[in-house]
């Protein structure tokens, strides 16, 4: 598939991995010396350096041989150079990193690590290199070394990024799903993060949706769920995204920077939003608090000039100040698929094609349970306030509320309730993935 | 010569009574106490020494033995003073024994011969079975209470002496003061809170059925408020349940001079409490702790979340049998401990994530805010209610909410039908006699029959929600079968914890 993809047959068996011309057969960790092995292993090796971000790495490889990069560092030399030291001036460890890394690099048993990617079919990607995607290449902030799971051929079909904040209402969660959904089906890749939240309704969409290589054969087709992470690709975090995190592996790809068994170290998020940025030819905020980390994300596509589109908010709900402010400020509304569609500038139906808005069937506010219905709110209303702007009696509201409940116009939360729109035709439920763990995405 | 005195010791918040023997006799001086005195109790051999001397009478040189019979039964505090000095006043004939006959004596002496107080006069006086008993005159309005015995005080040994051989008149007590909260309610007016409709309802319900609640809300949503306005809705005591509140407030030191109380306790300890003071105990007389000082009335845990969960724990027990069982290797007493449990506490560290969207902390932040609560002690709140903080409107322009004395008044109502089904209250009903007490409408049945195949509701929940159903409808008037109304009520006034409904 790629130039520089190891494909582990067998334990530690590395075959075929062709890198810069020089096929390695045969490397294993008993009988491998360090000659023998490919230069992608020393990228690898550099890429787990502390003190080491995407600016540094990029720095030490730049103009040399991963292999002689890495030598450097062993020698105490690695820092030495205009490029490294320009980089390494600013930042954490400053002009000590050198001695950090020549410390850290005496402990690697290169050779290990590398089987260790190979064993479990892990993906390394060289920036300049056959195989390198080539979504990311033409960035000027492009990861230098890239660790991939799954299907990178799925990074060439149209790709869509969707973020939002982890403390998302129902509202966003339905909505992040809905989009990856629906993306999906067009034929889209969700490119996100695996967060909590957002990030992670719009994948569970994504793989809900019939789309995607396996269900067509065909490697290359949209549809695929990309998944970018900021820890190793075998430190799944957060833990409770375990089975998504499979789920976007087997249907899609997950991409990182660090190689296996990196902690998911705080830095390492902004520097995984700028990838999330990167890969997206548009950027849909679903929800956002005013300052939160998605709009790094924003800044950064915005430094692109990615279409940053944003899903527009009640005005009183605080997860949605970011994405109204967005708006305000002249970025496109996201009203579903189609209008991330026309911003990717994929579909060529005009906007306005009389859709089916406002979601609420008509019918729903004139039933029964009206006045009720009314009274509660599209964002998370409190019953004290349900009971306030009805005037009913709580016996009353709560039967009224339970009907709802049951027609699936309302849904509860814990002293809460919020309105939902109508029931719709296909089934929602992912691949693996119960109603429990809808809630909690 | 020999003189036995009739007086009573404490053990936990019950009375006992001691006869206090003094034998004086040939032999070398001496002074000893047997009969399991405790250290305050033998310490009385030093004070009451020097009280006789101090009050100008004589000690006698001869050798002085005081007995504490039951020999069996551990004696503790300084309430044997006063009998023992009288004790050996009589053996030494200083004092004839016919001016000590059917008299009791309990009391602590100072070393100058005057008389204090002791905890717990209540329960001693009730102990004792004299015509007449003797007390420091600060506990008569104590020792009146039971209005069993004439009551006799004095102010030192010296003035006592003198009333027992009919030298001086005795001392008027102080006419018992009518009690202080007699007419009105002590407690805060339910009219103060504006808004709050769901919350003013929880109240109501929780007062009426007796059911513990608590109450979920971000800071400034009113709920130490709501919950500071609860004892005044509970109907004022019965005699007998003011005498066992008497009984244990007088135990644990705080004297009730005012006469018997009438409203209901409230007691809310800081969430800095001690497992010890929460429940009762302690290393030497094992004293009653809040929740027995709360008995037929109401215990506040403010900040519930903040008390550790060993404390916490500790509450499962008496919550579910009304009494709690102290025992120590030397002794083992039962303090009542029936008393209606309010929390409040955050739905999560920020405290602003009752409604999603608006919260600060991690979802690992909010599931170990969430676990600090037990399932088990979360189950015994047949209430969990969501408080929201009340709108500008209401703040400012609302009118004020109903007052105490109106909703006290259906209370009352709700309570007094319950209590002619048998029991105190419908949160004290028994599973068994739910079907005949609580019997469901077809409507009613069905609605629980769909959560529970939900899953949303379990067995035991079941049992909760029909109790407040109950609750409700008894408010409501409705003394029939539960109706769908009253059910689906119920549910939602459970229905305030998202991430930590163990239903």
């Amino acid at each position: 598939m790629s130039g520089a993809a190891v494909t582990g047959a067998s334990g530690a068996a590395v075959t075929g991995a062709t890198v810069a011309g020089a096929t390695v057969a045969g490397a294993t960790v008993a009988g491998a010396t360090v000659g023998q092995l490919p230069q992608a292993a020393y990228a690898v090796a550099l890429s787990g350096l502390p003190l080491l971000g995407w600016a540094r790495l990029a720095a030490l490889l730049d103009g040399r041989e991963p292999e002689a990069a890495w030598r450097a560092v062993l020698a105490g030399q690695g820092a030495r150079g205009a490029t490294v030291e320009a980089v390494c001036k600013r930042g954490p460890g400053g002009q000590k990193v050198g001695e950090a890394w020549r410390q850290a690099a005496g402990r690697v048993d290169v050779a290990a690590l590398w089987s260790a990617h190979a064993s479990l079919g892990i993906g390394v990607h060289l920036k300049g290199e056959p195989g390198y995607p080539a979504a990311l290449l033409g960035d000027a902030q492009a990861p230098a070394v890239l660790f991939s799971l799954g299907r990178i051929g799925v990074l060439d079909a149209p790709r869509v990024s969707i973020v939002g904040t982890r403390r998302c209402t129902h509202y966003g969660r339905e909505v992040a799903a809905e989009l990856g959904h629906d993306l999906a089906e067009a034929g889209v890749a969700v490119v996100s993060g695996l967060a909590y939240g957002i990030d992670g309704a719009a994948h569970h969409g994504a793989c809900a949706s019939g789309g995607g290589p396996s269900d067509r054969g065909c490697p290359s087709a949209g549809g695929a769920p990309i998944g970018i992470v900021a820890s190793g690709l075998d430190v799944i975090y957060p833990p409770r995204h375990a089975k998504l995190w499979q789920a976007v592996g087997e249907k899609g790809v997950l991409l990182s920077e660090a190689p296996l068994g990196t902690r998911p170290d705080g830095w390492r998020f902004p520097t995984r939003n700028r990838v999330i940025a990167v890969l997206g030819q548009a950027l849909v905020v679903v929800e956002s608090h005013a300052g939160g980390g998605s709009m790094h994300t924003v800044e950064a596509a915005a430094a692109r000039s990615r279409p940053v589109p944003a899903v527009p908010g009640s005005v009183h709900s605080p997860a949605s100040v970011g994405t109204n402010q967005l708006l305000a400020d002249g970025c496109h509304p996201v009203r579903d698929a189609d209008d991330v569609l026309v911003a990717l500038g994929l579909e060529g139906q005009p906007p306005s094609r009389g859709r089916q808005g406002p979601r609420a069937r008509a019918g729903d506010e004139s039933g029964p349970d009206a006045v009720v219905l009314r009274a509660v709110g599209w964002e998370p209303t409190a019953l004290d306030v349900i009971l306030g702007r009805t005037g009913q009696r709580l016996g009353e509201v709560a039967v009224a509320l339970d009907r709802l409940v049951e027609r699936g116009l309302v849904r509860a939360g814990g002293g809460w309730w919020e309105r939902v729109k109508a029931p719709r035709r296909r089934a929602r439920a992912g691949p693996g993935l119960s109603a429990g763990e809808i809630d909690i995405l | 010569m020999i003189a036995s005195i009739p007086s009573a010791t404490l053990l936990g918040v019950r009375g006992r009574s001691v006869s206090v023997e003094v034998h004086v006799d040939g032999g070398l001086p001496a002074f000893n106490v047997v009969g399991l005195p405790d250290a305050a109790c033998r310490e009385s051999r030093d004070r009451v020494r020097a009280a006789v001397l101090s009050s100008g009478l004589t000690w006698t040189l001869h050798r002085v033995t005081v007995n504490l019979a039951p020999t069996g039964v551990r004696k503790g505090g300084a309430a044997l003073d006063l009998p023992i000095a009288i004790g050996v006043l009589v053996a030494s004939e200083q004092l004839p024994a016919s001016a000590v006959e059917g008299c009791g004596f309990i009391g602590e002496l100072g070393l100058d011969g005057s008389l204090r107080p002791v905890p717990g006069v209540v329960s001693l006086v009730d102990a004792l079975s004299t015509r007449a008993v003797v007390v420091p005159a600060p506990s008569a309005g104590e020792a009146a209470l039971l209005g069993r015995h004439v009551v006799r005080v004095a102010r030192t040994l010296r003035e006592l002496v003198g009333s027992l051989k009919g030298l001086a008149p005795w001392p008027e007590p102080r006419p018992p003061a009518t009690s202080p909260d007699a007419g009105s309610s002590p407690y805060p007016d339910l009219a103060d809170v504006r808004g709050q409709p769901l919350g003013r309802w929880a109240l109501e319900v929780a007062a009426a059925g007796g059911h513990h609640l608590l109450l979920v809300g971000p800071p400034g949503s009113g709920k130490t408020m709501l919950a500071q306005r609860l004892p005044g809705l509970l109907p004022p005591l019965s005699p007998e349940q003011a005498l066992d509140v008497a009984r244990i407030h007088s135990a644990a030191g705080r004297g009730t001079a005012g006469g018997l109380p009438t409203r209901a306790p409230f007691r809310a300890p800081h969430h800095g409490a001690s497992s010890v003071s929460l429940v009762g105990g302690g290393s030497g007389t094992l004293r009653p702790g809040e929740i027995s000082l709360a008995h037929q009335g109401v215990l506040l845990l403010d900040e519930m979340a903040e008390f550790p969960a060993a404390v916490l724990d500790a509450l499962r027990q008496p919550l579910e049998e009304g009494v709690v069982r102290v025992a120590r290797a030397r002794a083992s007493v039962t303090f009542p401990a029936r008393f209606l449990l309010v929390g409040a506490m955050n739905p999560c560290p920020c405290g602003e994530g009752s409604v999603p969207g608006r919260c600060r902390c991690s979802p690992a932040a909010r599931d170990r805010y969430a676990r600090r609560l037990s399932g088990p002690l979360l189950d015994r709140f047949d209430l969990r209610v969501a408080v929201e903080r009340p709108g500008v409107r209401s703040l400012l322009g609302g009118e004020p909410g109903e007052p105490t004395p109106a909703v006290a008044r259906r209370v009352a109502q709700a309570r007094a039908v319950a209590a002619e089904r048998g029991t105190a209250c419908n949160g004290e009903l028994p599973a068994r006699r739910l079907d005949e007490v609580a019997p469901l409408s077809v409507g009613a049945s069905r609605l629980l029959e769909r959560r529970l195949r939900a899953g949303a509701l379990s067995a035991r929940g079941l049992d909760r929600v029909r109790r407040v159903a109950r609750t409700l409808a008894d408010l409501d008037g409705s003394f029939g079968k539960l109706e769908e109304e009253h059910v689906c009520s119920a549910l939602e006034l459970r229905s305030g914890l998202s991430g930590m409904a163990a239903s």
